[in-house]
C-alpha cells in the first residue's frame, strides 16, 4: 500500500472551535475547556482511503488575532486547509471569508479547501443559515459541511472528503506528491503528535 | 508472583509517572531542549541589550544576561553585513540553582559522554541579522536571536534557527510565541530514538544519538530508508560540524592538533569571523570522540567575557582551555601562551586550499599577525602522509564535502581509539574477579591505575595493533596522564565499574540464601543486615544502576521476608525508617 502524507491547516476565528475538531478527529475526545492555542499545535492521524494510507499532518492555528501574520508558515506546502467558522457568530463567517481570500492570493495554487461551520449543535442560537454557507462554498468550489467536535458530527466525513478531492497519484511516479512505498507497517494507524 | 512480570510493569508505571510529572510542569518539555530565547538588540545608549526573553519567567543572573549580550554579536572588527550564525558557550553564575536535570537522570545515562547535558555551562546559539536600515539611527538594523541551551546539539539548533529566525524578524514577538510553544510540545531528546519534530510549518526529523550505537557506524542511514514523502525536514546529525571545511586550510597539520586537543593544551584560535572561530574550536573539540574533551572551550570569546581576567592572567601559565577568538587586540593578551593559530580568509593556491605554516611563537610579536600555527609542540606522532593525499586529491576530484569530512571523521576515531585501547583494555584488568564478589562482604576494591604497569603492557598490546603510525607513542600516554583530558576520562571509567562492581553484588546477595544466614544470628546483626540492604536497594535506584532485571524487585520481597522474622516492636521500628 502507499503511504501518502498531506499537509493540513486549520484557519479560522478564535474559539470557534478548530482545536477541539483536531482533537475529536484524532483522538476522538471533547473538551469543554481547551485552552486556546498559542502559535499552532501539530498531530497526526494516518487513515486509510481506497489503496492509499493517507498521513494527515495537522497544523492547527490559532486564531488570535496576534498570530494572524503566522499563518503562511503553515499552510504553505498544505494540500488542503480547513477553514472552520462557528455557525452561532456571524462574525466568523466573515473572518472566513477572508482567509478564502488570503489563501487564494498566497495560498499554494492546488490546495484543497473545506469549510466547517461548527458548533451545529448548538442550532437554537444559529447566524449563519447552512443555505448561505453552502452556497458560498460551492461558489467557490470548496467542501462544506456542518460539523460539531462535541456531539462528534461529520469531523472524519471532513477528512475522508478532503482524502477524495487529494489528486490521484499518476502510475508512473509523475505526479508532485509522490507516494511512497510501505513495507510491513500496516499496524500504523494511529499516532499523536511527534513520534 | 513472577519477578520479571513485576518489574516490567514497575518499569511501565514508573515511565509514566515521569511522562507526567514532565508535562504537568509549565515549560518542562521546552526545558528538555531550550533553557531560553534572547533576542539581542544594539542600542544607542546602553549598547548590546537583552530585548526579550522567552519564556517571560527564565531566570537569568545578570552576569549571565550581560554575557549572552556581548557574546551574541560579532566583534566591532569583522564586518558581517548580512545574516551570520555562530556558537559561543559561556559559564554559568555561582550558585545558580541547578536545573531538574540530575546527573543520573535516563538522557545522561544513555547518551554519549560527547553529548551529555551541560551542568555548569551553557551554550548559545546566534543568528546575527546587520543589514542597512534608513529607520534605525546608527543606519544599520543589528540584532540576534540567540537559542540558549545545555545540549550540545550545533546542527540542529543552528538548522532551527535557519528557519526561525528570518520569520522572527519580520514578525516578532508572536512568532517567538509561537516557536517556544511548538517546542514545548517536542518530546524530550531520548538517546537512540528518531524523533520528529515540529516547528513553524515543517516537521524536522533527527535521531538522538545513544551511547550504545557502533563508533564511525551511520545509523542514520537506515532511517532515511522508512523516510516518508513529502519529505519532513532530515537533519543527518544533531551536533556533527562540516570537518572538512573546518580544517581545510591546516589539514597538513591536522596530526599536530589533534594531539593538542587529546593533550588539553591552551589553545588560542584566532580567526577572522565568529563563525569561522565557533566552527574551529567546536570541530577541534569533536575531533578526539568518543573521548570526552574535558577541559573548558569558549567558540567564540570576547574581552567582555566575565572569564577574560581569570584566563588571561600573566601571574600563572595559562590555563587548559582552548578559546577561538577575533579581536586582533588578543595577541598582545596571548602572547604568553603556547599554542596559537592564526586563521585568515581562506585562500586558494591553484586547486587547493591554502596551508598554513607552523611558525615559531617569537613571530608572534608583529601587529599585523600572519596565518600560521604558532607553536613550539613537537609531535609524538608522524604525519599520516596517505590521509593528507587523499584528501588533497579529494578535493581535486571534486569529492564532495560531506565525503571529506566522512573520511576525516573516520581517521580521526580511528587514531584516538587506537590510542584509548590499550588504556581501556588495561583498565578493565584492574576490575577484581567475579569470583571474589561474594555476598557476606563489602565489594571488593578496584586495583589502583599504575601509570608504570600501564607502559609495560604497551610492548605487546599497544597502539601498534590498530595503527600504522609511528612516534613517541610512550611520550604521549605519559604527557595525557598529567592533561585533564585523562582525568575525566579515569574518573568516568572508575564510576562506571564501581556501579558494575555494585551490581554485581547486588546480584550474588540476591542469589544467596539471607534468610538461612539470619538463623543463628543476633537481632542486632539482622538489623544491621536490613539496614545496609537497604541502603545499597536506595542508591541502586537512585542511580539507576544497570542491575539485571528482577533482582531488585526479589531483594526488597527478602528485605520484607527478613524483617517480618524478627519481634513486632522492631518490625514497626524498622518499617517506620
Amino acid at each position: 500500500m502507499t503511504l501518502r502524507e498531506l499537509k493540513v491547516c486549520l484557519l479560522g476565528d478564535t474559539g470557534v472551535g478548530k482545536s477541539s475538531i483536531v482533537w475529536r478527529f484524532v483522538e476522538d475526545n471533547f473538551d469543554p475547556n481547551i485552552n486556546p492555542t498559542i502559535g499552532a499545535s501539530f498531530m497526526t492521524k494516518t487513515v486509510q482511503y481506497q489503496n492509499e494510507l493517507h498521513k494527515f499532518l495537522i497544523w492547527d492555528t490559532a486564531g488570535q488575532e496576534r498570530f494572524r501574520a503566522l499563518a503562511p508558515m503553515y499552510y504553505r506546502g498544505s494540500a488542503a486547509a480547513i477553514i472552520v467558522y462557528d455557525i452561532t457568530k456571524e462574525d466568523s463567517f466573515q473572518t472566513l471569508k477572508n482567509w478564502v481570500k488570503e489563501l487564494r492570493q498566497h495560498g499554494p495554487p492546488n490546495i484543497v479547501v473545506a469549510i466547517a461551520g461548527n458548533k451545529c449543535d448548538l442550532s437554537d442560537a444559529r447566524e449563519v443559515s447552512e443555505k448561505d454557507a453552502k452556497d458560498y462554498a460551492d461558489s467557490i468550489h470548496a467542501i462544506f459541511v456542518e460539523t460539531s467536535a462535541k456531539n462528534a458530527i461529520n469531523i472524519n466525513e471532513v477528512f475522508i472528503e478532503i482524502s477524495q478531492r487529494i489528486p490521484v497519484l499518476d502510475a508512473g511516479g509523475g505526479a508532485a506528491g509522490n507516494g511512497f512505498k510501505l513495507r510491513r507497517r500496516p499496524s500504523e494507524t494511529r499516532t499523536r503528535t511527534c513520534c | 508472583m513472577d519477578p520479571l512480570d513485576s518489574s516490567e510493569s514497575r518499569l511501565v508505571e514508573s515511565a509514566n509517572a515521569a511522562e507526567n510529572t514532565e508535562s504537568s510542569l509549565p515549560w518542562a518539555r521546552f526545558s528538555s531542549w531550550l533553557e531560553c530565547v534572547c533576542v539581542v538588540t544594539f542600542d544607542l545608549e546602553l549598547g548590546q541589550a537583552i530585548e526579550l526573553v522567552y519564556p517571560h519567567d527564565v531566570k537569568l543572573t545578570e552576569k549571565e544576561k550581560t554575557s549572552i549580550c556581548y557574546l551574541s554579536f560579532p566583534d566591532s572588527y569583522s564586518g558581517c553585513l548580512g545574516d551570520t550564525q555562530f556558537s559561543f558557550r559561556l559559564r554559568q553564575s555561582v550558585g545558580r540553582r541547578g536545573s531538574w536535570f540530575g546527573e543520573e537522570d535516563a538522557y545522561s545515562r544513555d547518551a554519549p559522554v560527547t553529548l551529555q547535558r551541560e551542568l555548569a555551562h551553557f551554550y548559545g546559539y546566534v543568528y546575527f541579522r546587520q543589514v542597512k536600515d534608513a529607520a534605525v539611527k546608527r543606519g544599520y538594523f543589528q540584532k540576534s536571536l540567540v537559542l540558549v541551551s545545555r545540549l550540545p546539539y550545533v546542527h540542529l539548533f543552528q538548522s532551527l534557527l535557519q528557519i526561525i529566525a528570518p520569520e522572527y524578524f519580520e514578525k516578532l514577538e508572536p512568532c517567538l510565541e509561537a516557536v517556544c510553544n511548538e517546542i514545548d510540545q517536542w518530546q524530550s531528546p531520548v538517546p537512540g530514538l528518531t524523533l520528529n519534530l515540529p516547528v513553524m510549518g515543517v516537521v524536522m526529523q533527527v535521531r538522538i544519538p545513544s551511547k550504545n550505537d557502533k563508533p564511525g557506524g551511520s545509523p542514520e542511514k537506515q532511517a532515511q530508508k522508512e523516510n516518508l514523502l513529502p519529505a519532513p525536514m532530515m537533519l543527518p546529525t544533531i551536533h556533527e560540524l562540516d570537518l572538512f571545511k573546518c580544517f581545510q586550510s591546516f589539514l597538513i597539520h591536522l596530526q599536530m592538533l589533534w594531539e593538542l586537543m587529546l593533550l588539553g593544551e591552551p589553545v588560542v584560535i584566532m580567526a577572522p569571523s565568529p563563525t569561522v572561530s565557533s566552527e574551529t574550536v567546536l570541530a577541534l573539540v569533536s575531533s578526539i570522540a568518543p573521548l570526552r574533551y574535558c577541559c573548558d572551550y569558549r567558540p567564540y570569546f570576547t574581552i567582555h567575557d566575565t572569564e577574560f581576567k581569570e584566563y588571561t592572567t600573566r601571574t600563572q601559565a595559562p590555563p587548559n582551555v582552548i578559546l577561538g577568538v577575533t579581536n586582533p587586540f588578543f595577541i598582545k593578551t596571548f602572547q604568553s601562551w603556547p599554542h596559537i593559530i592564526r586563521l585568515g580568509e581562506l585562500k586558494m593556491s591553484g586547486d587547493l586550499p591554502k596551508q598554513v605554516k607552523v611558525k615559531k611563537l617569537a613571530k608572534l610579536k608583529t601587529l599585523d599577525t600572519k596565518p600560521g600555527i604558532y607553536t613550539a609542540h613537537k609531535m609524538f606522532l608522524q604525519k599520516d602522509k596517505s590521509l593528507i593525499k587523499r584528501l588533497l586529491k579529494g578535493i581535486q576530484r571534486k569529492r564532495p564535502s560531506e565525503v571529506q569530512s566522512a573520511i576525516l571523521r573516520r581517521h580521526l576515531l580511528e587514531l584516538t581509539q587506537s590510542f584509548i585501547i590499550p588504556l581501556e583494555r588495561y583498565l578493565a584488568s584492574l576490575m577484581p574477579l567475579q569470583r571474589s564478589v561474594t555476598p557476606w562482604k563489602t565489594p571488593p576494591q578496584i586495583r589502583p591505575f599504575s601509570q608504570e604497569e600501564f607502559m609495560g603492557t604497551l610492548e605487546h598490546a599497544g597502539p601498534q595493533l590498530t595503527s600504522v603510525l609511528k612516534g613517541d607513542w610512550v611520550g604521549l600516554y605519559r604527557k595525557f596522564f598529567r592533561s585533564p583530558n585523562f582525568d575525566g576520562w579515569y574518573r568516568l571509567r572508575h564510576r562506571e565499574m564501581t556501579q558494575k562492581l555494585e551490581c554485581l553484588h547486588l546480584e550474588v546477595v540476591c542469589d544467596a540464601d539471607l534468610l538461612g544466614w539470619t538463623k543463628d544470628k543476633s537481632e542486632v546483626e539482622i538489623v544491621d543486615l536490613v539496614l545496609k540492604l537497604r541502603e545499597k536497594l536506595m542508591k541502586a535506584g537512585k542511580q539507576q544502576l544497570p542491575v539485571k532485571e528482577g533482582v531488585l524487585e526479589k531483594l526488597e520481597g527478602y528485605l520484607q521476608t527478613v524483617i517480618s522474622s524478627l519481634p513486632e516492636d522492631l518490625q514497626t521500628v524498622l518499617h517506620r525508617y
